[in-house]
């Protein structure tokens, strides 16, 4: 999401306005996305191709939402399905958060955001056995002890099993992932300066610090605080956008089957936007004294109570 | 007045995300009395957060109008803690969309949970105000990311239905 575009521009150092950045709009996986690079270096049109291939091709391999995903391919029973080479780093990183956060991140929350309702079809109401109810952990299917995967070799894809009806959904770090595979197509187009905006999970390039709105949860005219940051990821997350009845959102806990409460929103800054997408979901879930013991990334969190939590090292600042 | 709406959070809360709101009595009156001074209490939360069907407190004559009946409203909710499930009992009384008295029983008793009043050795927490957008110099926000148009459709389906 945008700030006013009309908002004046940063004067340059003679006092003359400099010429207004080079934007490249476009959807992709269902959000708004914008490319933004110097006024002198816009996205030459095989670069736009490139990227919107990128991004096509990652939605047709990973969304839960399309019939022709290779997720829904497992989901309906594929004894094995093969992921290209870029679904392993994504794997790894749900490994470790998996692991970091016992369990509170997990790509087979997705069977029971279905049941909730946030389904393909958004349904948005909890089927009859959507009924929160916590699951006894010994039949519950865990990243870790029902998807088996297979590399012939790191630059491969990966072959992967998993028992019909495991539904995967990459919700939690998905988004950032795609932000950094977007960031390399612009490199190996030879940008180095670029902001890559996913609907407020982006990733910087640039000698040029970037000022980043935090925004209030409860009310999208306002901002809770500010990130300045060059060079790293912010990533956002809050419970209040996608929640549909009955105090159901897409946050979930596995665990316990149902919606987190507590906290209301995070933002996480850190060198991948994959991780920072990531740890801004486990924030939901796990302190972050427990994530820091895995992940370096630097932090706010907020409470349904007006509080707001932020680590030493944060770039920017909280309005009290 | 500056509690006016940090209390509003916890209206929304409610609204949005069930009952978990206050444990740690920051909510229950001007306990957290922040000098910002930015006194913007005329502005209503955002339709989207308000949008949802409310907890159990009006789940029953959900409009999904982003404005509430004046009255009080009482509710239970509870939570699993990593100490187990923890109920709280909550009493809003609601005046011209703003809270004008909240009370919490019990209040946060429960310092082990992992995710609530986690009073880090190095970390900073307080009690936060929203600013406009427009007045904070700022060329991008992150929040609340990906609201696909389909699911914001079938929200409204839901809103139209509950009417």
């Amino acid at each position: 999401m945008l700030a006013d575009p009309s908002a004046p521009v940063d004067p340059s150092a003679d006092g003359a306005l400099a010429p207004r950045p080079s934007r490249f709009d476009f959807e992709a996986i269902g959000t708004h996305w914008q490319i933004e690079t110097p006024h002198s270096q816009p996205l030459g049109p095989a670069t736009r191709a490139a990227v919107l291939e990128r991004v096509e091709a990652f939605d047709r391999d990973y969304s839960r939402f399309r019939p022709d995903s290779l997720v829904t391919a497992l989901a309906r029973g594929a004894a094995e399905v093969d992921f290209p080479a870029d679904a392993e780093p994504l794997f790894e990183l749900y490994d470790r958060l998996h692991a970091a956060t016992e369990g509170a991140v997990d790509p087979l929350v997705g069977a029971r955001l279905e049941q909730l309702g946030y389904d393909a079809e958004y349904t948005l109401r909890a089927s009859p056995a959507g009924e929160p109810s916590v699951p006894d952990a010994r039949d519950r299917p865990t990243w870790p002890t029902t998807v088996t995967r297979t590399s012939a070799s790191p630059r491969s894809g990966v072959s992967v099993s998993a028992p019909a009806g495991t539904v995967i959904d990459l919700g939690a770090a998905g988004k950032g992932y795609l932000v950094d595979l977007v960031a390399s197509v612009l490199r190996d187009a030879g940008h180095t300066e670029y902001v890559v905006d996913g609907s407020g999970d982006l990733a910087h390039s640039g000698s040029t610090p970037v000022r980043v709105g935090l925004e209030h949860p409860l009310d999208p005219s306002k901002a809770i605080g500010v990130a300045e940051f060059a060079g790293l990821s912010l990533c956002a997350s809050a419970s209040n956008r996608r929640a549909w009845g009955g105090g159901l959102h897409h946050i979930v806990d596995p665990r316990t089957g149902s919606p987190a409460r507590e906290v209301i929103a995070t933002w996480v800054i850190a060198s991948s936007t994959a991780l920072a997408d990531g740890l801004a979901t486990a924030l939901f879930f796990t302190g972050a004294h427990q994530l820091a013991k895995t992940f370096h990334f630097s932090y706010v969190r907020m409470y349904a109570d007006g509080r707001a939590e932020r680590s030493r090292d944060f770039p920017g600042e909280l309005f009290a | 007045m500056m509690t006016t709406r940090q209390k509003k959070i916890g209206l929304s809360a409610l609204a949005g995300v069930s009952l978990s709101v206050a444990l740690a009595g920051c909510a229950t009156d001007a306990t957290a009395e922040s000098g910002s001074g930015s006194a913007d209490t005329d502005s209503t939360p955002a339709a989207s957060a308000a949008a949802t069907p409310s907890s159990t407190a009006a789940a029953d004559d959900s409009t999904g109008s982003s404005t509430y009946q004046d009255g009080t409203y009482e509710a239970t909710g509870s939570y699993t803690s990593p100490n187990g499930q923890e109920e709280i009992d909550v009493s809003l009384t609601l005046a011209g969309d703003v809270i004008t008295a909240v009370t919490v029983t019990p209040e946060a008793t429960n310092p082990n949970s992992v995710n609530y009043q986690t009073q880090f050795a190095d970390g900073i927490s307080e009690v936060v105000v929203g600013k406009d957008v427009d007045e904070i110099d700022v060329s991008r926000v992150a929040g609340s990311s990906l609201t696909s148009g389909g699911f914001n459709e079938a929200v409204e389906t839901i809103k139209s239905d509950a009417a």
